[in-house]
């Protein structure tokens, strides 16, 4: 677990980030960067749910993102059960396989889906009228942004806090050693259950801002690509860690658009950064900050980042 | 046409000196004209024809002006895809600030950005998603010059009965919006004529392997025509293994595939043999005499060193038809899409334009069906 | 309907031959290393191109180009195991590899969008269109014959290499147990080198008989790789003999999916069938020595 001296500033970033995502709308007046923003939001809040079943678990991502995006948590229960007997590589085909197979049932149950005719012009979430205070408006990228911000804070603030309780060790037990947690008389399937049902939920959750917030909802949406996607920005920002798929969502999210001055070779060079970041990176921009901290702070603890060996 | 052009020319030859004498003043008469197409990810074939066509026409009408505006255009890659597309519309909308927007090719893209047109209030300009939504029931920004897969799919099945004798049909599309739209208008229309459907087949846009479907067709006897709705690339293997399972004419059977304007030109040279028979609809005929088609594929030619597809005459036409707005006095969003709602006897490189209430084109003149003949070249059928 | 049916098999095994080589690389990388290779699916791409262009651009001959794809192959298996694979091995977690080579592909698919362009390419093998008739009405290609020959061929002399070299017993007491095999004097960095050369060489030639069948544009590949990686997981990761007939039963499903039930439905049967056998024999399916590795 991370020393009082991490932890602390781990409190010292929640404000930091808290008040940036307040005044970033004000600093950032082009809606097109708005948009962005709650890409990045929506992209926060997938990477987190993910990162409890990929990292508190070892659970890979497939199944995750599926999960989330589609049965959301009650599903994820559902189909944890059946998950919980495979692991590594396995349950990560599993999860591919049940991919396609929820992708090919939502392109072919038309009448519930539309299938690939999609559905189109979906309404933002509606208005709220506070007495004495100007309408707010969800059709408004800036009253979005703090909408999808202030949930993915909330989501964050839950899982860090579930992180950290008995529950967390309980499942951080499970994840190091199955076979000891179990002669603890630790019911391994059970939580496993568990965690799979709120990391789908969140993960369903940021489905819903993602339908609300496009207005467009089409079965290839969510296509395999955008769960690797979602997988690097949790890894990107570093396993283990609850602020790591944070500044992995924000990287992944707005690199490509940064880039965007370089035409044609835009997802050329989006492709060599994110090679080059796990080259050099392995353990992720949380696990880079922290050795940085680390060694300004003379404190020699890089082993607690959470790497998962 | 062309007494608008000369006039035209004289009056916009001066300007355009006045212009480079003066070129900061004749930077603020300029129409903004935003491109959004796929450039990246597997319907970017789009994208890139999309942008010689507009290029092209950029480059011709720049030389003179038009009414003393000047066009530029900015691309953003919506990449055949609600997400990407709704992003790129915003990036344009906000960044660039478009006076009128082209775009996109896939009807799923174009569904996702024709809110956010209306929201912006800028006039989006379509020419290739055949999607009946995309103008049923009619969002005022948003026009189409294409005729839709209704006016598209009645008129080839009727066709398909009356002039080629089909009375037996098996229906191939790809699982999108346009693919399924298509087939069924298909479908229904030969149905009430009095045709028979033997089989409905649809599939993603990820399936390789057509031997299968080809075998499969090969089993259910006689089938007359094969109305197909697919992109080139599945296209063409369609076309090949159809050929191959001796069902068409190209592999030496009886059937004869139909096809929409999906395809670009060079199809059947790619096709090879298998082509063969082949009757489908092509959005400007290479053939068409009128001067604006030959000096279109003329300059085409002279700047690409390659032959014109569809692709490239429903962009070059996009441009055509902003243009004849502007001379008509359109000069801001609002202006361009109050007199776009009025074109009429517009004549372009695909065909003639008039827009109905929903703004959809209603002329079907943009149709016209060409027979792949055996040295894989065309024969103007001459049906409408 | 016989003939159908007949027909359908043909259709199927020739595709399920075509899985079986690109599956197979999967297979060998991950009895090795117990990593997967995301960028294999490239590699299947620019075999095609590679003998497309070997074929139209320099007018050489299709049969000589399915081998040029193979070196194209190797030589990029050989990059991508040094470059990403080599400098990871010592940092434990799986997914690292997995993630880097997301990252290549990205790399790599729009690379070739920049240089081939969007357009599909018409890659047409001469022997496409040389129909020859078999029993009962059913016939295969010219081309679809080549495909299942020297699929066959490859396959045997794989076998014979793993079966009777050095390298390939070493290759496989490896898969078996790793440390064993370190133990017993095998030098587990040249092994691992091989199998990438080895599997992406399949994957190249792969690519080259894939390229006259598949719609080819710089992303072909990933198309071929979804059912590549359903293949190796029903035939059971590291195992050979499994991929191989895993690779044709797929090929099967598919061709008789489409015959009798629909097309769009093909990938839900492939991916129930891979779904249930997770389910029957998950323990079996799973090597021991995962176990210890998580």
């Amino acid at each position: 677990m991370p020393t009082d001296r991490v932890r602390i500033s781990r409190r010292g970033w929640f404000l930091v980030v808290a008040v940036i995502i307040a005044l970033l709308p004000f600093v950032i007046q082009d809606s097109y960067w708005r948009t962005n923003l709650i890409v990045c939001a929506i992209n926060i809040m997938l990477a987190i749910g993910l990162d409890l079943l990929v990292m508190k678990l070892g659970v890979p991502f497939w199944m995750a993102f599926v999960f989330g995006m589609v049965l959301s948590g009650a599903a994820g229960m559902a189909l944890s059960i059946f998950a919980v007997r495979l692991r590594g590589h396995y349950l990560a085909i599993a999860s591919l396989g049940f991919a396609v197979i929820v992708h090919q049932v939502l392109l072919n149950w038309i009448s519930l889906t539309q299938g690939p005719l999609g559905i189109y012009a979906i309404k933002p979430p509606p208005d709220i009228a506070l007495p004495g205070l100007p309408v707010i408006s969800f059709g408004n990228t800036a009253n979005m942004f703090y909408l999808v911000a202030s949930f993915a804070f909330l989501f964050y603030l839950l899982l860090d806090q579930l992180v950290r309780s008995p529950i967390g060790e309980t499942l951080k037990a499970i994840r190091e050693d199955e076979i000891s947690a179990s002669a603890f008389g630790i019911n391994c399937t059970a939580w496993k259950v568990f965690a799979f049902g709120i990391g789908s939920a969140v993960a369903g959750a940021a489905g819903a801002f993602y339908a609300s917030f496009v207005g467009t909802l089409v079965p290839d949406a969510f296509i395999i690509t955008e769960s690797f996607t979602i997988l690097a920005m949790v890894i990107v920002g570093g396993m283990g860690t609850l602020i790591g798929p944070v500044w992995g969502a924000i990287l992944l999210t707005i690199l490509p658009e940064l880039l965007r001055g370089f035409g044609d070779l835009r997802l050329i060079l989006y492709g060599a950064a994110l090679t080059l970041v796990v080259l050099f990176m392995p353990g992720g921009i949380a696990q880079a900050a922290q050795m940085f901290r680390a060694r300004l702070g003379r404190l020699a603890t890089a082993t607690d980042a959470g790497m998962r060996q | 046409m062309r007494k608008h052009s000369a006039i035209l020319f004289g009056v916009a030859a001066s300007v355009a000196l006045f212009a480079a004498a003066n070129a900061a003043q004749a930077q603020d008469k300029v129409i903004r004209i935003g491109g959004l197409f796929a450039m990246s990810g597997p319907g970017s074939y789009f994208g890139v024809q999309d942008k010689q066509g507009i290029e092209l026409a950029i480059e011709q009408l720049n030389k003179t002006g038009v009414n003393g505006y000047r066009f530029e255009v900015q691309y953003e890659d919506s990449a055949c895809s609600p997400l990407p597309a709704t992003q790129a519309a915003k990036r344009l909308l906000e960044q660039y600030k478009p006076d009128v927007v082209l775009g996109e090719e896939c009807s799923d893209a174009t569904l996702a950005i024709m809110p956010l047109m209306e929201q912006a209030k800028v006039p989006l300009l379509n020419a290739g998603s055949s999607s009946i939504k995309v103008t049923d029931p009619g969002n005022p920004w948003t026009f189409r010059i294409m005729p839709n897969e209704v006016m598209q799919g009645v008129d080839i099945a009727t066709n398909a009965y009356k002039r080629l004798n089909a009375r037996t049909a098996v229906l191939l599309y790809e699982n999108t919006n346009a693919g399924i739209g298509n087939a069924k208008v298909f479908g229904d229309t030969f149905k009430s004529l009095g045709g028979q459907i033997l089989a409905d087949i649809g599939f993603g846009r990820d399936v390789n392997d057509f031997t299968a479907i080809a075998t499969r067709i090969a089993g259910l006897g006689k089938v007359d025509v094969i109305p197909t709705y697919t992109l080139e690339g599945q296209g063409l293997r369609i076309t090949q293994a159809l050929a191959q399972a001796g069902v068409t004419k190209g592999g030496g059977g009886q059937s004869i595939q139909l096809g929409t304007i999906w395809l670009p030109f060079g199809f059947e040279q790619k096709a090879g043999k298998a082509a063969l028979g082949y009757v489908r609809i092509v959005q400007f005929d290479p053939t068409d005499k009128r001067d604006v088609v030959q000096n279109f594929i003329r300059s085409f030619k002279a700047k690409y060193n390659q032959e014109p597809t569809h692709i490239n005459a429903h962009a070059f036409d996009q441009i055509l038809v902003v243009a004849d707005v502007i001379r008509r006095g359109g000069k801001d969003s609002q202006s361009i899409r109050d007199i776009m709602a009025t074109t009429k006897d517009f004549s372009g490189v695909t065909g003639s334009v008039e827009f109905d209430k929903t703004n959809q084109n209603t002329k079907m003149d943009t149709i016209h069906y060409m027979e792949t003949l055996p040295d894989l070249s065309w024969k103007a059928l001459g049906w409408n | 309907m016989l003939t159908v049916v007949l027909q359908q098999g043909i259709n199927g095994i020739v595709f399920g031959s075509l899985y079986v080589l690109v599956a197979l690389g999967l297979t060998l990388i991950y009895g090795v290393l117990v990593q997967i290779n995301f960028a294999h699916a490239d590699v299947v791409t620019i075999g095609a191109f590679a003998a497309y262009f070997f074929t139209f651009a320099f007018g050489g001959n299709y049969l000589i180009s399915i081998g040029i794809a193979l070196m194209a192959g190797a030589a990029l298996g050989w990059l991508v195991n040094a470059a990403i694979f080599a400098p990871l091995r010592e940092r434990g977690n799986e997914l690292l590899p997995l993630i880097a080579t997301i990252g290549v592909s990205i790399l790599l698919q729009n690379a070739m969008l920049l240089w081939f362009g969007p357009i599909p390419y018409a890659f047409d093998s001469p022997y496409s269109n040389k129909v020859i008739r078999l029993w009962g009405g059913t016939f295969i290609t010219l081309q679809n014959l080549i495909i299942v020959v020297v699929s066959a061929l490859t396959i045997a002399l794989l076998y014979a290499f793993m079966k009777f070299t050095f390298m390939g017993k070493a290759l496989r007491a490896v898969s078996q147990d790793r440390e064993t095999a370190g133990l017993m004097g095998v030098n587990p960095n040249q092994l691992i080198m091989l199998t990438f050369v080895i599997a992406s060489a399949l994957a190249g030639m792969g690519g080259a008989m894939l390229g006259p069948i598949l719609v080819l544009t710089p992303f072909a590949g990933t198309t071929v790789i979804v059912k590549a990686f359903a293949i190796v997981i029903i035939g059971g990761f590291g195992n050979v003999e499994g991929t191989i007939i895993a690779g044709l039963v797929v090929g099967l499903i598919e061709s008789y999916t489409t015959q009798f039930v629909n097309p769009g439905l093909t990938d839900i049967v492939v991916f129930t069938l891979l779904l249930l056998m997770l389910a029957l024999r998950p323990t079996g399916l799973i090597a021991e020595k995962r176990e210890e590795n998580v």
